[in-house]
């Protein structure tokens, strides 16, 4: 599975639902596939896609709230996926596009490629449902699921990095407003 | 001569920890994302009580600044409680999210580290702390008298929300009163 075919499958079931993506690769990609004003592209911050996820999705209870992660950023945020678990928001679905290395910075392996799995430690940390997939059917099969059941969702796809789209012309700022008007009108 | 009459006159003193919960409320902050400590826990733990606000304990001090920068994306308002030995750890999501997209997060530190602390290891890690904000661009006050908390807290909220900036209050000991080593 490609991430901005996953990417592409997200887009193909939401309309106006928030999407936070990582800094580097699910920011381009995202950028590259729909621009929306519910898309919030991140550019730094690493790690704490998760936890701007969780304040929309408690913030927001009534609308499903999507994060693409990365391995890298995730392994540096383990513990949010214990404060989601506890706040157990039913809207949030946690995305991983796990490709085993920390792609922006120029490949070097994570800890995902020697054996650390991201979904155990999401069902341990109590993540109410966890999936792993690596197929971009079962990706889709995970996200209807997700659409339709009741959260709080971790979804770590394992991916094969191919590379991203061009570093797009985002101001950081209207890009905030512009979600938060999707809130307030 | 025109004369200049402070909207934040607070005549009869609260408690300062009602003080803090008053003026939350009264600029509709909802959602507090903490670390504990033994400061901020005196507030927290009306809040955790107080049905007008939703206390999410994190387990790290970045993901409380990106937990309010999501509530604010989502329309609503929050502020972050921390310790001032975890006030390093807000950095990441503080510089590359707080203020690079301009995102008003009120932050309640618990000062430690002045005086009468016990602990010596606190004094490096709160101690930076202002010169730190300051080269941040981030303004923060201290109220240090009770009868001042309510004018420092409403005004550091009003110019958190209205600058979109974060703002801190620090909260010393000669307010709250020093940890003793025993209790
Ligand atoms: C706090 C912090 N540390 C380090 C970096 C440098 N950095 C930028 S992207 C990145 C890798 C991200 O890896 P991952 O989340 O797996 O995403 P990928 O690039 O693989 O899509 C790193 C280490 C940073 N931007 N911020
Ligand atoms: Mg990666």
């Amino acid at each position: 599975m490609l991430r901005p075919d996953g990417i592409r499958a997200l887009l193909e079931r939401v309309t106006d639902e928030p999407i936070i993506a990582n800094l580097g690769s699910a920011t381009f990609d995202l950028y590259h596939a729909q621009q929306r004003d519910a898309n919030f592209y991140t550019w730094g911050a690493m790690g704490m896609v998760s936890s701007i996820g969780l304040g929309v999705a408690l913030a927001a209870p009534e609308k499903k709230v999507y994060v693409i992660d990365g391995d890298g950023s995730l392994l540096m945020n383990l513990g949010s996926l214990s404060t989601i678990a506890r706040q157990n928001p039913k809207n949030l679905v946690h995305i991983v596009m796990d490709n085993q290395q920390w792609a922006e910075t120029g490949g070097q392996p994570t800890h995902t490629s020697t054996g650390t799995d991201l979904a155990e430690i999401a069902r341990g940390s109590g993540i109410a449902r966890v999936v792993r997939v690596s197929s971009l059917e079962d990706f889709e099969d995970a996200l209807d699921s997700a659409i339709r059941e009741e959260g709080p969702w971790c979804i770590v796809a394992d991916i094969e990095e191919q590379g991203h789209g061009a570093r797009p012309p985002v101001s950081v700022e209207e890009n905030l407003l512009r979600l938060r008007r999707t809130f307030t009108g | 001569m025109a004369r200049l009459v402070s909207r934040w006159h607070n005549a009869a003193a609260m408690h300062w920890t009602d003080a803090i919960v008053e003026s939350l409320k009264s600029h509709d902050v909802w959602l507090i994302p903490y670390v504990p400590d033994a400061i901020g826990w005196q507030v927290l733990s009306k809040l955790e009580q107080d049905p007008a606000f939703h206390t999410v304990p994190v387990a790290r001090e970045e993901e409380a600044i990106a937990v309010a920068a999501g509530a604010y994306a989502a329309g609503k308002r929050a502020a972050v409680f921390v310790q001032s030995s975890g006030f390093g750890n807000t950095i990441n999501s503080l510089a590359q999210l707080a203020v690079s997209h301009k995102i008003p997060v009120p932050v309640f530190v618990g000062m430690r580290g002045g005086l009468g602390e016990f602990n010596p290891v606190q004094i490096p890690s709160a101690h930076p702390i202002p010169g730190f904000l300051d080269a941040m661009n981030i303004q923060h006050f201290a109220p240090i008298n009770e009868t001042d908390v309510t004018s420092y807290v409403d005004g550091a909220l009003e110019l958190s929300f209205a600058s979109r900036m974060p703002v801190a209050v620090l909260l010393y000991s000669q307010l709250v009163g020093a940890k003793r080593a025993t209790s």
